[in-house]
Formats: structure tokens, C-alpha cells, sequence
């Protein structure tokens, strides 16, 4: 008896992963056969091809993809230098919230200078960590492939335990316990950011702009209220051809 | 399949935006439907959040499955997200708000297919977590249970096990709705099956399942 219950539960077993796995396979007109029909509907269901509001977002995510190789290109000249220095720039990071940590509390306490510092006047897109690095300007033009070592920013997401001292910036403090890609926010692509943002629609933007993701440009504009103008300037001076939302 | 999809990454790795943009529309409807599991009505939110750093993170990312590292990434966001969400005043069941969508008037003139996505997705979200998610990047991202153990942290055999407990409880939760009458429709309506007696098709003695089928928040 309870043999044949194992049995049966086995044999559903594999019938069930036939099932997981033809749920996305079979959107041609052929169903499993079998038993469980309607759990086959209710996968396929599940699975079925995209409907148009899902892919809602493919502008801001293809903007955010071509602010990103824009970025990647214009560096891939300085990139060796970069990734040698991520360090460094960790470090130059703290020292810049220190700093402006410093610097506001000195506001705060003296001089009936109201109100909080100007942020940093960001210049251009096209000069990240400008001013940090010897400079070996050697002219390869190609983007290399990352291969002589791991890579100019996953030098930052694959060092998890060495909680890195531009932490304060980005505020995720439990991030180390779940494994994987995807926990480094210290690239700052305001480019990017502001594709995103002019890509959404009122109603997100509203929303968008309390996510630590966009967090950056809260600051950098100097308040939610003036993201939007912050980042129509950005895209005027750095994409003078910029079609957004037209294409 | 497989193969295609390694092309297109390769392509947008190499600055290739029509590749990514084939990536994303690959990819986002699973993506998705799964963060909606997840984090109910900010699925949106958090996949928008996923595909920048997808957008950024690409060049470093070092091959293997494209899908399992977009995931890893929604799901890690997703979790920052839950953390955020819980130290502020709690505001959704994601189940109710998936239901509410399916009454959305734009889903309504997709009439069939689309009320029986969101039915679907609903009483999947409706399963314990782990059987949920299994179920979701199974079969709707498309994972194989070992891709899925890797983005879940877990076994492969453990995957296994709570995928086929889901479907297991779905079974059931089929049954029971067949049983009602309507709401049932709304999902066998869906498929290109033909309906067919669906109540008795359902071997009902496939036993062993613990009673609770409620709903779990969260």
C-alpha cells in the first residue's frame, strides 16, 4: 500500500516536471497530453506570451541600456586605470561623504548660513572619477573584455565581506546575505538615471524618485522638485540628438 | 533557444541595443509576473530597477545563464525592497491586488487570455513562498531546477520538492474551483484545451496534501 503511494507520488513527480517544463515550450498549439490537463492550461496559462502592458518599461530599459554603453565606450580607454584604482575611488568616496558630512554640520552649527550646501555641479557624463589616478593613458581604443582580470566594476560586487567604506552611500545594509550579482549601486550613471526617469510616466516618476535607485538624483538635483529640470539639462548638453520616447 | 539567447547577450554586451532590447521583451514578462509573486503591485517598480542594473551591469557579467543572472538580480531587488517595505507601515496582499488587475479595463478587451494569465498567476502567488517561486521560475521564467536551486539558494532536489508540491496544492485548488463552478473557467478558458469534464479528469486521490490551501500572505 504504501509502496504503490510512493509509486504514484513518484510517477506524478516526473509527470510534473514534464509539465514546469513545457509550460513555456509548448506555446504552439500541441498540449501535453495526460493527466492533469488543467493544471497544463493553468501553466501554460502562467506562461503565456508577453501581453503589450508588461513591456511598459522597454524604453526606459533600453535608454538606461544605451546610457550605460555610452558611459562603457567613453571609458573603455581609462578602464585598466579604473579597475586598479576601484579601491581608491572607494576610499575618494568616503573622503567626499566625510566631507559633506563635515561640511553641513559646520553649516548647521556656524554662521546664519541657512539652508543645506549646494551639491556638487555635476559636469559631464563623459567624466567619471576625473581627477583620481596617474594616468597611463595607454590608447586602446577597444572595450576589452575584462579578461586580464575580474573586470572594472565587479571588482566592487564580488568582494562581498569587505564592506566597503562608500557603504554609507548606499545604504543596503543587509545585503550581504543573499548571493549573487546585483547589490552594487556605486556606479553612478546619472545619464542613465535621468533616461529612466524621463522615460516613466507622472504617476512613477512620483514613485520612481523614492527608490534608493534614483536616490542620486534627488540629490544631485537638489530636491524631487527639481529632478525633472536637472534632468532635462543633463540630456541637452550630453545628448544634443536625443529622440526619447520617439523611437 | 538556449543558443539564441547567448547570441543576443553577446550582442549587447557588445553595445547591440536591438539585442537588448530583444533580451528585455525575452525576459520581462516572466520577470515580471514573477516580482508580482513577489512584491505584488511594485512588480513594476522592481523590475524597472532590475533592468537598469541589467543595463549597467551587463558588461560584467561573465556568461552562464543570462536568465538565471537577470533573476538573481530582480529577486535580490525584490528583497531590498520587502526590507524597505517592512520597516514602513505594511500596504498590500499582493493575491488581492493580482485579482483587482484582472478586473483591469484594459485586460478586458484581451478578454480570454489575459483574464486567465492573471487567474493563473494569482493562484500561484497564492502558494506557500518556496513552492511559488519554484513554480514561477520553472515554468514561467524557465529555469531548469537546477538554475532555479542556484538563483534560490537551494538544491535542485529541494526545488524539485516544492514545485511539486505547488502543483500538488494547484491540483487541488483546480478541483475545488471546477468543484464551484466559475472561477475555474476563467483559467481552463485560458488554454487552447478544449474544456472538457475536468472535474473527474483530476484523479482525486493523489492524497497526501495538507489541508491548509489558504492563501499565505506575503
Amino acid at each position: 500500500m504504501r509502496g504503490l503511494r510512493v509509486m504514484l507520488s513518484r510517477s506524478s513527480r516526473v509527470d510534473h516536471e514534464r509539465l514546469l517544463d513545457a509550460a513555456r515550450a509548448t506555446r504552439s498549439p500541441r498540449p501535453a497530453p495526460g493527466p492533469g490537463d488543467p493544471l497544463a492550461s493553468l501553466l501554460r496559462a502562467a506562461a503565456a506570451p508577453a501581453r503589450e502592458r508588461e513591456l511598459a518599461g522597454e524604453e526606459a530599459a533600453v535608454a538606461a541600456f544605451r546610457a550605460a554603453h555610452l558611459t562603457e565606450a567613453t571609458d573603455a580607454v581609462t578602464r585598466r586605470r579604473r579597475h586598479r584604482l576601484t579601491v581608491g575611488a572607494l576610499a575618494w568616496v568616503a573622503g567626499v561623504a566625510a566631507t559633506a558630512t563635515a561640511g553641513a554640520a559646520l553649516a548647521a552649527v556656524g554662521l546664519d548660513r541657512s539652508g543645506p550646501t549646494p551639491p556638487p555641479a555635476v559636469t559631464s557624463p563623459a567624466a567619471p572619477e576625473p581627477t583620481i589616478g596617474p594616468g597611463t593613458p595607454t590608447g586602446e581604443p577597444s572595450a576589452v573584455p575584462t579578461a586580464p582580470t575580474d573586470g572594472p566594476t565587479a571588482g566592487a560586487t564580488s568582494v562581498p565581506p569587505t564592506s566597503p567604506p562608500g557603504a554609507s552611500l548606499t545604504p543596503s545594509p543587509e545585503a550581504t546575505d543573499h548571493v549573487g550579482p546585483g547589490n552594487s549601486d556605486n556606479t553612478t550613471d546619472r545619464p542613465g538615471l535621468c533616461r529612466a526617469y524621463l522615460a516613466k510616466s507622472e504617476r512613477q516618476r512620483e514613485k520612481a524618485l523614492d527608490r534608493p535607485a534614483f536616490n542620486e538624483l534627488v540629490v544631485a538635483a537638489g530636491g524631487a522638485e527639481h529632478v525633472e529640470g536637472y534632468c532635462r539639462n543633463l540630456r541637452s548638453e550630453s545628448d544634443p540628438d536625443s529622440t526619447t520616447g520617439a523611437d | 533557444m538556449t543558443g539564441e539567447l547567448e547570441q543576443l547577450v553577446e550582442a549587447a554586451r557588445a553595445g547591440d541595443e536591438d539585442a537588448f532590447r530583444q533580451l528585455y521583451r525575452n525576459l520581462q514578462p516572466g520577470l515580471l509576473r514573477y516580482l508580482t509573486a513577489l512584491v505584488g503591485a511594485d512588480a513594476e517598480d522592481v523590475a524597472s530597477e532590475t533592468w537598469l542594473q541589467v543595463a549597467r551591469d551587463l558588461p560584467t557579467f561573465t556568461g552562464g545563464e543570462f536568465r538565471a543572472w537577470a533573476v538573481t538580480i530582480a529577486r535580490n531587488r525584490a528583497m531590498d525592497h520587502l526590507r524597505r517595505q517592512r520597516r514602513r507601515p505594511a500596504l498590500s496582499v499582493p493575491v488581492q491586488e493580482l485579482s483587482e488587475l484582472a478586473g483591469d479595463a484594459d485586460t478586458a478587451e484581451r478578454a480570454g487570455e489575459s483574464l486567465g494569465t492573471e487567474a493563473a498567476l494569482a493562484m500561484i502567488a497564492s502558494l506557500p513562498p518556496r513552492e511559488a517561486e519554484a513554480v514561477l521560475l520553472r515554468a514561467v521564467i524557465g529555469l531548469d531546477a537546477e538554475t532555479a536551486g542556484r538563483v534560490l539558494g537551494r538544491r535542485a532536489g529541494a526545488v524539485r520538492t516544492a514545485a511539486h508540491r505547488g502543483l500538488r496544492r494547484l491540483a487541488v485548488l483546480l478541483d475545488q474551483q471546477g468543484a464551484a463552478g466559475a472561477p475555474g473557467d476563467a483559467v481552463a478558458g485560458a488554454g487552447d484545451v478544449p474544456a472538457g469534464p475536468r472535474a473527474e479528469a483530476r484523479p482525486r486521490q493523489r492524497a497526501g496534501l495538507p489541508p491548509q490551501t489558504e492563501p499565505v500572505d506575503g
